[in-house]
């Protein structure tokens, strides 16, 4: 077994292995100085990874190490010249099938069907009816999440901050905001559909239909593909957070809640993973490792994954750029001997 | 045509097959095409949407940043280099 996690901070990204999960190597920075800001993986096994930088934008590189040489790709997702968009960031990748998607900043969607090298706008989102009125949160006009169903490939999901979430069940033709349910942060007096801020997405990999959602507003869940959703934060100490991760074996959640969007810190100074092992019904706090006191370093939305093993890894990184491990589905952590630039998303690969 | 040295940062060094490359250009503006179509993939990197250079991108030509001149029809001569930098303020 080898499990490999990319960590991309502020700074480059950073290649984690183990064999056993117990002994873990440090290797990077890839892409020293640029924001690494998602990875991914095709079925073939080529890595994606997305970079930015605030000087010269962001494109899509590939390989099939990740510690090995990476070629960028020839046709990054980009917005047309003089069309009055700026590519700032890849926000997510995720490939299914021979169809790879690309949740971009300024918010549209990207696909690429040659393995990543080309990508086209996906414009029944990209050009949807209310983008006009579609406005940036804190964190920018981005398109964070992106679900599909793995038995029906033309039924899509996609979370965009400060807009809300799309449904698209015609293969990304056309797209409907699906947020019944959800309190409204930024209403808009001609398109009522819109001004709702996800913050994250994972979807049940035996019933696409079951999806749980991290918002600005609190923790809900779906049961019919979004249509409607319900608030379920039982036990948790905040709705408020970004990342929300699931462990596909036993469909167990985990969260990083903070305190309220105001503060955007963990509580009292207590850095806290919840986990719900009853599909989000009651949360419990997950704390044993972490720091009891004095710690006030968030969790990014894309910093929180699983490795989906027997039992379940969780792996997370946090804007003070530590990296916590736990390999027995979050009862205990720790902290991995480094201290990485702010890590902005971790990825996990298993193999063998 | 002459042959014009290219100097390119340390992060675009990454993504472009190197710090150097040499094209064969009349002008600094067709230096820059030239770039491009040797190493399509900096196209993104050095430009916007609006086809302009990036707003902290700089070029120096010789030594003189090329946001000075009045346009990028300069001749260039044997020997000439252009320098791209990042431009950075505040510490």
């Amino acid at each position: 077994m080898n499990v490999r996690l990319i960590v991309g901070t502020a700074k480059g990204g950073f290649v984690i292995h183990s064999s056993d999960r117990q002994d873990w190597k440090i290797e990077g920075p890839i892409f020293k100085g640029w924001k690494v800001t998602t990875s991914a993986r095709d079925r073939d096994g080529t890595f994606l990874v997305g970079t930015a930088s605030d000087v010269y934008g962001s494109a899509i590189h590939r390989a099939n190490d990740p510690l090995g040489e990476w070629k960028q790709a020839n046709q990054s997702p980009q917005y047309p010249r003089d069309g009055g968009r700026k590519m700032n960031q890849i926000w997510r990748i995720v490939a299914n099938g021979d169809s790879i998607y690309a949740g971009v900043d300024e918010a549209g969607l990207f696909r690429s069907t040659d393995g990543g090298d080309i990508w086209s706008p996906v414009a029944g989102l990209n050009e949807h009816a209310t983008r006009g009125a579609w406005c940036p949160g804190a964190g920018g006009l981005c398109a964070h999440s992106i679900l599909i169903d793995p038995t029906n490939p033309k039924r899509l999901w996609c979370g965009i901050s400060a807009v809300g979430v799309f449904r698209s069940d015609d293969g990304g033709e056309s797209w409907q905001a699906k947020n019944d349910g959800i309190p409204v942060i930024l209403e808009d007096k001609d398109h009522p559909d819109i001004g709702y801020c996800v913050h994250g997405l994972v979807a049940s990999p035996t019933d696409a239909n079951r999806i749980y959602r991290q918002d600005h507003v609190g923790m809900f869940r779906s049961t019919d593909g979004g249509d409607h959703w319900e608030r379920n934060e039982e036990g948790l100490p905040s709705g408020f957070g970004f990342p929300i991760a699931m462990d596909s074996q036993t469909e167990t959640l985990f969260a990083a809640p903070q305190e309220s969007d105001e503060y955007r810190l963990p509580k009292e100074g207590r850095l806290c993973i919840c986990r719900s092992t009853d599909r989000g019904n009651r949360w419990e706090e997950m704390r044993d490792g972490l720091p009891t006191c004095h710690s006030y370093e968030g969790v990014l939305r894309g910093a929180m994954v699983t490795d989906h093993l027997d039992p379940c890894g969780v792996y997370f990184g946090t804007t003070s750029g530590s990296v916590y491990v736990s390999v027995d589905c979050g009862a205990s952590w720790k902290s991995l001997p480094c201290r990485l630039p702010r890590v902005l998303c971790v990825d996990a690969y298993v193999d063998g | 045509m002459v042959t014009v040295d290219i100097q390119l940062p340390g992060l675009l060094a990454q993504v472009g097959q190197g710090d150097t490359l040499t094209v064969d250009a009349n002008t600094i503006s067709g230096a820059l095409d030239a770039i491009v179509e040797i190493r399509p993939t900096l196209a993104l990197h050095l430009f916007d949407e609006s086809g302009a250079l990036r707003e902290h991108v700089l070029c120096f030509h010789n030594g003189t940043n090329t946001r000075w001149l009045d346009d990028l029809d300069v001749p260039l001569v044997s020997g000439d280099s252009l320098l791209f930098m990042q431009a950075v303020s505040g510490g």
